[in-house]
């Protein structure tokens, strides 16, 4: 208990004092997860939608592995990016391993089916009919696409804060292809294994808190936005 | 806007649910397909509207041919309307502005178009907290306001109070005799076909049994079929 509360002291010292290895631990933390959102968003809510709307043989066992995905853990495909990056590896000519770029593939790899997956849920339910609508006063498919993305937003707003949500509290997957190197690969929960490992509780709470504060304050832009269209 | 169909076929599963040989409609008709539960009325619309296509057989719409200019000349009103999550003036702003329409000219139409439906007074509300009766006149009013040249109709008041009934059959009747569209309308209310309908077509078991004006399908020349649904009160 007592490291609790000396770690919530921690985190207001940490936060105040603006130590700048911490921050940019945040700000690396902040980039890599936001960046892998973003790409993964790009991809995953168009498919999701398609997915989700169209009938064609095979999307029984698509849905099916996108929700398989969905649970894989972070650090089996932080292993397998790894060995994909590895210099004996396919993709080893590019030297990503150990790099905030494989940090971001791995987490981009982790959110997309989750964005994907929530998605489609979301458009199976009400997509048909939006279609129709858009349909029906002859719009085209971009038309179709752009409606059905306004009038699935809050879906896609939720399905794009589970996967930040991924994305910024995952540890596993970064640990293995950033390997945690000071001042270049390490984020806010590397940081957090590691001072556990240290013995340094109160310190792991506050960056665990100040975590928690930045998911927080990015959450709440993000609900503010939804409610605002 | 004429319609012919020829050979039409609609199965699914395997099973047929519409067969009709063929059917005309004039340019400026006003029909009312009326006939029982599951006789394939809606289908017939929806492969019209081009929702669905048929198993077999060919939709021609004249003097249109091209696939974008059928469908952005015609539109359909389900009984249960999908408003958008936005305004009621959004919604019935919504096939003008997909048609890239100037906004000044947007605002002229929703807003004679509101007006028109009594609805004016609700522009700023949020489409999902309005009644049935009020839903309804926005779907109807975002139909009318491109002033389509075909407009199918499934059911459009079912389930809805007398008085919007009766503002919603104004409000068409009125909008026919000024565009002289081509209308199809689905409905189970045989005084409302009578009022508004200049002919009229009895669909059963997927067939269209009976066809023609109103004076024919239900006066003494009408088939035994359709007067026996009339006096079991099933249409």
């Amino acid at each position: 208990m007592q490291n609790i509360f000396e770690g919530i002291k921690d985190a207001l010292i940490l936060l105040t004092t603006l130590d700048p290895e911490f921050y940019a631990i945040v700000r690396l933390s902040l980039f890599v997860s936001l960046t892998a959102t973003v790409l993964a968003s790009i991809i995953a809510i168009p498919s999701g939608i398609v997915i989700g709307i169209k009938d064609f043989p095979g999307k029984k066992i698509i849905i099916r592995v996108i929700y398989t995905l969905m649970s894989m853990p972070p650090v089996v495909i932080g292993l397998i990016i790894f060995l994909l990056l590895l210099r004996s590896g396919p993709f080893g000519h590019y030297r990503l391993n150990f790099t905030p770029t494989a940090m971001i593939i791995a987490q981009f790899c982790l959110v997309t089916p989750i964005i994907t997956g929530v998605v489609v849920n979301g458009t199976k339910e009400r997509g048909q009919d939006i279609r129709e609508l858009a349909r029906t006063f002859g719009a085209s498919r971009t038309q179709t696409l752009w409606l059905l993305i306004r009038e699935l937003r809050i879906n896609i707003m939720s399905a794009i804060v589970t996967g930040y949500g991924r994305a910024i509290s995952e540890v596993g997957a970064v640990m293995v292809v950033g390997g945690n190197i000071r001042g270049h690969t390490r984020v806010m929960t590397t940081t957090i294994a590691m001072l556990r490992n240290m013995g340094e509780y109160s310190l792991a709470i506050a960056t665990g808190i100040v975590l928690l504060l930045i998911s927080f304050f990015i959450n709440s832009l993000l609900y503010y936005w939804q409610q605002e269209r | 806007m004429k319609i012919q169909g020829t050979g039409i076929t609609k199965a699914f599963n395997r099973k047929t649910v519409l067969d009709i040989n063929n059917f005309t409609v004039e340019d400026g008709d006003f029909w009312g397909i009326i006939g029982p539960n599951g006789s394939g009325k809606s289908t017939l619309l929806r492969l019209i509207s081009k929702l669905t296509e048929p198993s077999s057989g060919e939709i021609t719409y004249e003097p249109r041919d091209k696939e974008q200019s059928i469908k952005r000349s015609m539109t359909l009103v389900f009984q249960k309307p999908y408003l958008l999550r936005t305004s009621v003036y959004n919604n019935v702003a919504y096939p003008l502005q997909i048609r890239q329409i100037h906004p000044t000219e947007i605002r002229r139409k929703v807003e004679e178009m509101l007006t028109s439906f009594q609805i004016e007074s609700l522009a700023n509300q949020k489409a999902w907290t309005l009644s049935g009766g009020e839903a309804q006149k926005v779907a109807l009013a975002r139909a009318l306001v491109f002033n389509p040249e075909l407009i199918m109709l499934d059911e459009p008041t079912a389930n809805i109070d007398p008085a919007s009934i009766m503002l919603l059959e104004d409000r068409l009747r009125s909008h026919y005799q000024k565009s002289k569209p081509t209308v199809l309308m689905v409905t189970h209310n045989l005084q409302q076909t009578k009022r508004l309908c200049n002919k009229v077509a009895f669909m059963y078991e997927g067939k269209i049994h009976d066809y023609g004006s109103i004076e024919h399908v239900f006066g003494p020349d009408g088939t035994s079929l359709v007067k026996s649904f009339i006096q079991q009160g099933i249409i």
